[in-house]
């Protein structure tokens, strides 16, 4: 299943600037695999190592928040990747 | 808090808002609202609020203003190079409304302060640069009770909430922590210049909103 996964600014340096990348997957977890093969590192930044979210990210499909990575991910979805920023 | 002849005649094409009003225009000049950070999104929001006559606004910012902040800091002027930002920005909200009063509080925010400078204000904007101190006005709103608008930007991106007590999440409820340096600074990435006018501007949207009761403020849901 394909997906549209939205990048927050401050990992857009893992996807070469890009915004919007697609990805495959079932789940959030098989999505951000796929995004990781493409785009290594990236997943490490969102996730830790125990696969927990990391608490400066949030994880939505569409409007749904994400609460485990085990959620599942339709065809035609966009995941959110929301990032606390510093800036002012 | 009642409207003198030139005040109506400043606020007249807010008096001429039915949603907001004399009535509306009136708990403006009786609100007190502290900015903290007079940078990109300070900049903005106070000088909207100020126009908008809120009658006492709080300027917290310990930094001068260094050249490089001119590119989106419009509170400041070539001649406010080395300055500080709390002088150079209350000298500059009064010129632009003498009605107001303005309040310098020139120092750094830390968990054994922020109570006491936030205590008397009604209503808080956020746009500092420092993660930590997100967390000690986010914390101290809570504790106090206080509505606060929190905004942030990196780059071409940008985020604005709102927290009201009761009613929705806070920034800690969003983002439980992040430790200072996770997120590239925008003296490291760049910033667009105009992004700050953006979401200060929303930042004071959301205040006069808040102030006033029109509109629906962006508060998250529980």
């Amino acid at each position: 299943m394909s997906c549209t996964i939205r990048i927050p600014s401050p990992l857009r340096s893992y996807t070469a600037g890009a915004a919007t990348v697609a990805a495959e997957g079932a789940t959030v977890e098989e999505v951000l695999a796929s995004l990781e093969r493409r785009f290594a590192g990236i997943r490490f930044r969102m996730v830790d190592e125990q696969s927990r979210i990391r608490p400066h990210i949030r994880l939505y499909v569409n409007t749904t928040e994400v609460t485990v990575l085990s959620q599942p991910v339709r065809s035609g979805d966009v995941v959110h990747v929301i990032c606390a920023l510093s800036g002012g | 808090m009642t409207l003198s002849a030139p005040e109506l005649s400043r606020y007249h094409r807010h008096i001429a808002l039915p949603e907001l009003g004399r009535a509306g225009q009136e708990r403006l000049k009786g609100a007190r609202v502290v900015v903290i950070g007079a940078g990109g999104l300070g900049s903005p929001a106070a000088l909207y609020l100020a126009a908008a006559g809120v009658g006492t606004i709080g300027l917290v910012d310990c930094d001068r203003v260094e050249i490089s902040n001119l590119q989106r800091q419009v509170l400041f002027d070539s001649a406010s190079v080395g300055r500080l930002k709390t002088e150079a920005a209350r000298e500059r909200l009064l010129a632009l409304n003498p009605e107001i009063t303005v309040i310098a509080h020139t120092l750094t925010l830390r968990a054994d302060n922020v109570l006491d400078v936030l205590r008397d204000y009604d209503l808080v904007l956020d746009g500092t640069d420092r993660l930590t101190t997100r967390y000690v006005v986010n914390d101290a709103c809570v504790l106090l009770g206080k509505p606060l608008v929190s905004a942030a930007i990196h780059r071409f991106e940008g985020h604005a909430m709102t927290y009201l007590p009761g009613r929705g999440p806070c920034y800690r409820c969003l983002f439980p922590e992040a430790e200072e340096g996770v997120v590239a600074s925008c003296a490291e990435a760049g910033v667009l210049g105009v992004l700050p006018g953006v979401l200060g501007s929303i930042q004071a949207t959301e205040a006069v909103k808040i102030l006033t009761g029109i509109g629906e403020p962006i508060v998250g849901a529980s």
